[in-house]
Order: C-alpha cells, then structure tokens, then sequence
C-alpha cells in the first residue's frame, strides 16, 4: 500500500530528486543551477520524437482498422445476398420438381398411389409445409422481479411440452415458427434456448397441429401440463393454451441423404 | 525555454521522418510513451521544488523506458503482456498524477 499512501502524501514522489539535491547541498553547490544541460535537450527531443511517431502511428492505423470493418461489413452483405439468390432458387428448383413429379405421376394409378405415398411421408418427415386447425400453448418467463430466480423456461420444460404434444397426436408441431422434424433437437445454451441451433426469443409459443378439442384433452393432466401448471403456480411462469382453427407451419429443414446419391447415367438400368 | 524548444524539435523531427515503427516494437511504443510523460513530470515537479538534477532526469527517464519495456517484453514472453501492460500502465499513471497534483499545488496553489 506504499503506493497508494505515497499518493495521498504530499513527498517527492521521486526520491532521487531529493537525495541529489542532499548531496549537492553537502558538497556546497546552490541547489537547482545544474538542469539547463544537453542532456535534458536530448530527453525532451526523444520524448517529442516518441509523442509524434505515436500519433502518427494512430491515425495511420485508425482509417485502416475502420476501412477493414467496411470491408467485412460489405462482405457479410454480398454473401447473405448471395446465399439468399441461392435459397431463392433452390425454393424455385424444388417448385419445379414438384410440379414435374405431380406431372409424371399423374397418368397411372400406381403414380397415384406413389404420390399419395410420397406426400404421406414428406408429412411425416416435415418435408413440406402443413396447415390446419392447432392447439397454441405460450410459455414465457416470469415478469421480472416476480420469483425467486426460477421464473425462466428451460429447454427441458418445452422438451416436455413437446413430447406430449406429439404424444396427444399432433401432426405437426413447430416452436416460434421453427418446424419440428423427427431430428430436430430442443437444447439450452447458457441463457438461450436453441431449436436445431437456433435460439429462440420468448415468449415461446408451440403450435400443434391436429384436433384441438382431442389434443386439449390429452394434453390435460399429462406429465407437461402439471409440470407447466406447477411452475405457474410456483414462479408465476406465463403458461396458456389457446385453440386457432387456421395455423400454418412452414416446411422443416429435412435432413440431407448422406449415403445416398444420384444414379448416373451409365448405371442406370444395371 | 530550452525544454519547450525541445519538446518542439523532437515533435517536428518525428512528423518529419516519420519513421515507420517496425511490428515487434509497436507494444512497446505505448508504455515508452506512458514511462516517458512519469520523468517528464518527475521532471517538472523537481524544477519547481528546485531540486533539478540534470544527471537525475536523464537517468529516470532511461530506465523508466527501458525497465517499463522489459516488463512488457517478459510479460509477451510470459503470455501475460496485455495485463503487465495494464499494470506497468496503471503504477506510472498513479505517479504522473501524483506529480500533476504535486505541480498544480505549486502552480497554483491549490
């Protein structure tokens, strides 16, 4: 703490100062004649010098750490135009395969049945957009300052939710608009709660599609209700259902093949 | 007089040949710079309390530079740089005020 007493304290911060001033007093010179030497010329240039390739040195660097930032901001501008040109057709691609399949299969009845199949499956896998009457249950943290610290949904408690709903026969479930495939995963990271890496913003909202009447009624009493109704109860967590007759749900992201992979031309037929 | 014709040559003298500082020595300009402005105002202080020393200032400033530099130097070696950095930084700020307060109470009686 010498330092900080040597702050408050009015001595000589420098001692050396003081004792060549106690010698010279010893060998009888007048104090304070010496000091107008080449040596302190020579300092104070160099700290002149120091001063000024300093502040040069900063305004050289500054335009060129601010042109970099404009340079990667213009970057992550050109690339999400560029993947959102490339989703546009990607979208416009897959159109044109659905058209050309429906087209294809129409003729026969075993394209029927293909295609019946066909859309069965994408609507089980989530591979294409759904609509419908829906069961919309909100859940959203406590008000601030309500609870004791454990007014916050967790991953686990929308898991829950989510698996009951599919239990109590949903045909689709999405969370914020984020549709739930067989693959998709519900899982927190540090304060977020991330579905398929996504993180959510609250109020959480799962949109079940199937018969509302039927899925309030199986939802009711089931292991998520109580566990939700509990937390409502408890830490005053926002926890309601509501019944819409029109929701849509947007296609999910299907996994792609790995192993699988386009016939090639020669080997068709073999 | 001599120390502001100073000051002023050695300022003119770096936007002159604006030397281009090499990479290796860049961390160390900042601290150079901070253990600079200490002798300085050690400088300044001693003047107004009259115990000037020629011989005092040169070899304050010499070492405070040199000693401040190696303690970056080791810190860099050490993986701790930007936190000897803080440190040297935060010990010679304490004194520059401490000699500013030190000069104000001379100059101005306050």
């Amino acid at each position: 703490m010498s330092l900080l007493a040597e702050l408050f304290s009015a001595r000589a911060a420098d001692p050396g100062y003081a004792d060549a001033a106690a010698r010279r007093a010893a060998r009888g010179e007048p104090p304070g004649t010496r000091g107008r030497g080449a040596g302190v010329l020579l300092v104070v240039a160099l700290v002149g010098v120091l001063l000024a390739v300093a502040g040069a040195e900063a305004r050289r660097r500054e335009p060129v750490a601010a042109q970099e930032r404009a340079r990667l901001v213009k970057e992550i501008r050109a690339r999400t135009a560029e993947s959102d040109a490339l989703r546009r057709r990607a979208d416009a691609a897959r159109a044109e395969a659905e058209r050309l399949r429906a087209a294809a299969l129409a003729g026969t009845d075993a394209g029927h049945r293909a295609r019946r199949a066909l859309s069965a499956a994408q609507a089980a896998a989530a591979a294409a957009p759904a609509r419908g009457a829906a069961l919309v249950v909100t859940v959203d943290d406590a008000p601030h300052g309500a609870g004791d610290g454990g007014g916050r949904v967790y991953d686990q408690d929308l898991q829950v939710l989510v698996n009951d709903l599919w239990g109590a026969g949903a045909t689709a479930i999405g969370v914020n608009g984020l549709r739930l495939t067989a693959t998709s995963a519900i899982r927190g990271a540090g304060e977020a709660v991330l579905v398929d890496y996504r993180p959510l913003t609250r109020p959480y909202t799962v949109t079940a599609l199937g018969d509302p009447e039927r899925l309030s009624a199986a939802l009711a009493g089931s292991a998520a209700d109580r566990r939700l109704a509990a937390l409502r109860d408890r830490y005053r967590l926002r926890y309601e259902r509501r019944v819409r007759s029109d929701a849509r749900l947007p296609a999910g992201t299907v996994p792609e093949p790995r192993h699988a992979r386009p016939v090639e031309e020669g080997e068709r037929g073999r | 007089m001599i120390v502001l014709l100073g000051l002023l040559a050695g300022i003119a003298l770096g936007l002159l040949l604006d030397p281009a500082v090499p990479l290796w020595l860049q961390p160390y300009l900042p601290i150079a710079i901070v253990a600079a402005l200490d002798a300085v105002f050690g400088g300044v202080r001693a003047r107004l309390e009259g115990v000037f020393d020629e011989k005092v200032f040169v070899v304050s400033f010499l070492s405070n530079a040199v000693i401040a530099a190696l303690i970056v130097f080791l810190g860099d070696q050490l993986g701790v740089g930007s936190q000897l950095s803080t440190g040297v930084v935060v010990v010679l700020g304490i004194r520059i005020f401490s000699n500013a307060a030190a000069i104000r109470r001379r100059v101005f009686g306050a």
